[in-house]
């Protein structure tokens, strides 16, 4: 088959006159909702027969159309609709996102908000609000109709309008712009050649026709529009959230007691991971107290996980540090935010798994969570090396991480001087004696090599002349002393050879 | 150097075989692979001076000081005290050779509270990885640290858990010593005085040798007790191989 589109020159077969289709005014309501009411004399013509079968649609979609997310990326836009989706669940089950517009299906629930009126300010206010936390034009534009691209060619034109009836959508969308439909500049510049400015004009065209210059996509686009071809929709799935709680039937002081009701509410979240195939890497456990604000414990995870065992052992260590503040009358353990589950896959032959117990695996992970857990998050500190002239500097103490190389990736090296170093460094360099003549730490010092002269910094205020020794102390330490080059010319001692 | 050899005409037999299993014409050519068998077990209890018998011991990269203890070398797992006057008498170089092996297994050394800065230069020229090394902060309590020592000494990632507390009772000792054994991990602990009674199957002294006339580099290491030995014995080892 051609591609219709490279055809331009087909000419249309000629339409009867006669046979447009019936335009209605929709009259004007006030609160600048305009609503088509369905009334005796719109019932359709032979134009309309095919819609005119399934005149009765069951559903009715209402649809808001946010034109202040155009500039937005698409993953910035999706994040924004899918919050203004939670608020959409609040007066229907069946919400679907679509570009910079969410759609709804109300007809089931007219009734109970008693009517559209009513359901439109329920989410007026809090979309307004969210909108304006995130500094975007608070307007939007809505319409309701039979079918889910009807309501969104509507809401899209800028009219708020209402449909009822499935029958009176094609006079309904006759009325607007050709612009709202979603064509490539290609079939844009084509329709404004035909001289077709509204959809209307295109109602009066045969679709084989159509189908032929503006391909079968065209076409569907209008058929689903008007309610003849089908048109599934993804619904919008809210994101998983547990929460479980627990109220004592009695006070308990005694954390180790409250273990056991935590290790159930715990087994809850493992099997409700489990089912979902998730799982987790924070949760938040709160433990509630009379008259009293609640403690609130934070408890992150290395990698994600969804053993029970793991977070009952983490939730001890944590209880282990805890003090509260008076009596727990009842507990709560929140999750929020849910990870995809990877599962690892034991080794087949033994000794491969004997291979791979490489340092960063799953169970130093708890660990490491374990100490951060009982010790606080910065007390655990890996050591890195630096490249950097000045001794100070040259030794990076950074808090355990997954991935040391975040922080800083450029400063981390492997790279040292080839002088010796030691394996200590005290904190300030220690002024040393001199005594009789001779050096003077706990016991006289004697210079076994050197120097090492380290001029740096000098850039920094903190002007660094060193020369640096390798010093033997009378008790057997190996020291590493330097003397100042300005100033004073006193000597220090800066670190152990341990 | 002291070693055991005014000791071995009072020993028992088996001490003999040992010695001399390779030319003894009552064992076969397959004594050999049975006798190695036999001294690569730790557990057998083969009631004779052990020091420098035996091949479980994991090498201490000294000759001297393997000459002078059991197996051969550090031990695989378990508790061991170092005892210094003073910090930075050399006991970290003592151990360098068995941190690199420990690296190399892809294990992790875990430093509970040194008492100066870690300093990552010294590591990398030791040959450390110190992508495999952590540390806790020196301010940590005595309470958090042992129980971060007890738990790192649990976990089999950890190789080596190093941790300067100066006074323990024996009952954490003993903790500590089923902790390591748990964990398969060695665990160091520094201390400045030598308690007689402690329940650590292996305590080493290092004090310094300096004399007038004898060379600046040598520190004498005693080995106060190891399972298995039946006397403290001494050797000077030159710790500053590097510097």
């Amino acid at each position: 088959m051609k591609d219709p589109d490279s055809e331009a020159q087909i000419p249309l077969p000629c339409i009867a006159p006669d046979s447009g289709a019936q335009i209605i005014q929709l009259p004007a309501r006030p609160k600048n909702l305009a609503k088509a009411w369905p009334s005796k004399t719109a019932t359709n013509e032979a134009n309309a027969k095919p819609i005119a079968k399934r005149s009765r649609s069951k559903n009715l979609w209402y649809a808001l159309y946010f034109p202040q997310l155009r500039e937005l990326d698409s993953t910035q836009q999706k994040k924004y609709l899918d919050q203004l989706a939670g608020h959409m669940q609040s007066v229907s089950s069946t919400v679907s996102l679509h570009p910079q517009a969410l759609i709804c299906e109300i007809r089931s629930s007219l009734k109970y908000f008693s009517g559209i009126d009513f359901i439109h300010q329920k989410l007026q206010r809090p979309i307004e609000k969210q909108l304006q936390q995130w500094n975007l034009a608070d307007d939007f534009f809505y319409a309701a109709s039979p079918t889910v691209s009807g309501s969104l060619l509507l809401a899209k034109s800028g009219k708020n309008v209402l449909v009822y009836r499935q029958e009176n959508l094609r006079s309904a969308l006759g009325q607007l712009s050709a612009d709202v439909l979603d064509l490539n500049k290609e079939q844009r510049r084509r329709l404004l050649n035909m001289g077709i400015r509204h959809l209307r004009d295109i109602w009066r065209l045969p679709s084989d026709g159509l189908r032929k210059r503006f391909g079968s996509n065209f076409v569907n686009q209008l058929n689903t529009a008007l309610g003849i071809a089908a048109e599934p929709t993804h619904n919008y799935i809210p994101p998983p959230t547990f929460v479980a709680s627990y109220d004592l039937p009695y006070e308990i002081e005694n954390l180790d007691r409250l273990l056991p009701i935590a290790d159930e509410l715990l087994a809850q979240l493992c099997d409700f991971l489990r089912r979902r195939d998730l799982s987790t890497s924070s949760l938040l456990l709160s433990l509630f107290h009379e008259k009293r604000d609640s403690t609130v414990i934070n408890i992150g995870l290395r990698m994600a996980s969804r053993s029970q065992q793991h977070l009952t052992l983490l939730l001890e260590t944590h209880f282990g540090r805890l003090s509260i503040p008076a009596p727990i009358v009842a507990i709560k353990i929140e999750v929020r935010k849910f990870d995809a589950f990877f599962a690892k896959s034991e080794s087949f032959l033994e000794n491969e798994a004997s291979n791979s117990t490489h340092y960063n695996d799953s169970n130093l992970n708890q660990f490491m969570e374990r100490l951060q857990a009982r010790l606080g998050e910065n007390y655990v500190k890996s050591v890195s090396n630096a490249t950097q002239h000045c001794p100070e500097y040259a030794s990076l103490q950074l808090d355990y991480k997954e991935n040391p190389n975040q922080g800083s990736p450029a400063a981390i090296s492997t790279e040292v001087s080839a002088n010796p170093r030691p394996l200590w460094l005290l904190q300030e360099p220690k002024q040393l004696n001199i005594n009789k003549g001779r050096l003077f730490y706990r016991k006289p010092i004697t210079i076994v090599s050197g120097p090492e002269r380290i001029e740096t910094h000098w850039w920094s205020g903190i002007d660094v002349c060193r020369d640096y020794y390798v010093a033997r102390e009378h008790s057997g330490s190996r020291l590493w002393i330097y003397r100042e080059r300005n100033g004073k010319r006193n000597w220090f001692l800066h670190g152990f050879f341990a | 150097m002291t070693t055991n050899q005014n000791h071995s005409d009072t020993q028992l037999p088996y001490q003999n075989q040992y010695q001399s299993a390779q030319a003894d014409p009552f064992h076969g050519e397959g004594s050999s692979d049975i006798d190695e068998l036999i001294q690569s077990n730790p557990k057998l209890w083969r009631g004779c001076d052990m020091a420098g018998q035996g091949m479980h011991g994991r090498s201490t990269g000294f000759a001297q000081l393997d000459a002078i203890l059991p197996g051969r070398g550090w031990p695989e797992k378990g508790l061991m005290e170092i005892i210094t006057p003073h910090w930075g008498m050399g006991e970290l170089q003592l151990l360098i050779p068995l941190m690199r092996s420990i690296v190399e297994q892809g294990k992790w050394i875990l430093w509970i509270s040194p008492p100066y800065l870690l300093y990552a230069p010294a590591l990398v020229q030791a040959g450390i990885n110190t992508e495999q090394v952590l540390m806790v902060k020196l301010d940590t309590s005595c309470k958090d640290a042992l129980w971060s020592m007890e738990k790192a000494l649990q976990t089999k990632n950890c190789g080596l858990v190093l941790a300067w507390q100066n006074w323990l009772p024996t009952k954490v000792l003993r903790r500590l010593q089923l902790a390591a054994d748990t964990g398969d991990t060695l665990g160091v602990l520094f201390k400045h005085h030598d308690s007689e009674h402690s329940p650590s199957p292996l305590r080493l002294k290092i004090e310094d040798s300096y004399s007038e006339n004898a060379s600046f580099n040598e520190s004498e290491v005693t080995v106060i007790k190891a399972r298995g030995n039946f006397r403290s014995l001494s050797t000077n080892i030159n710790l500053y191989q590097q510097a």
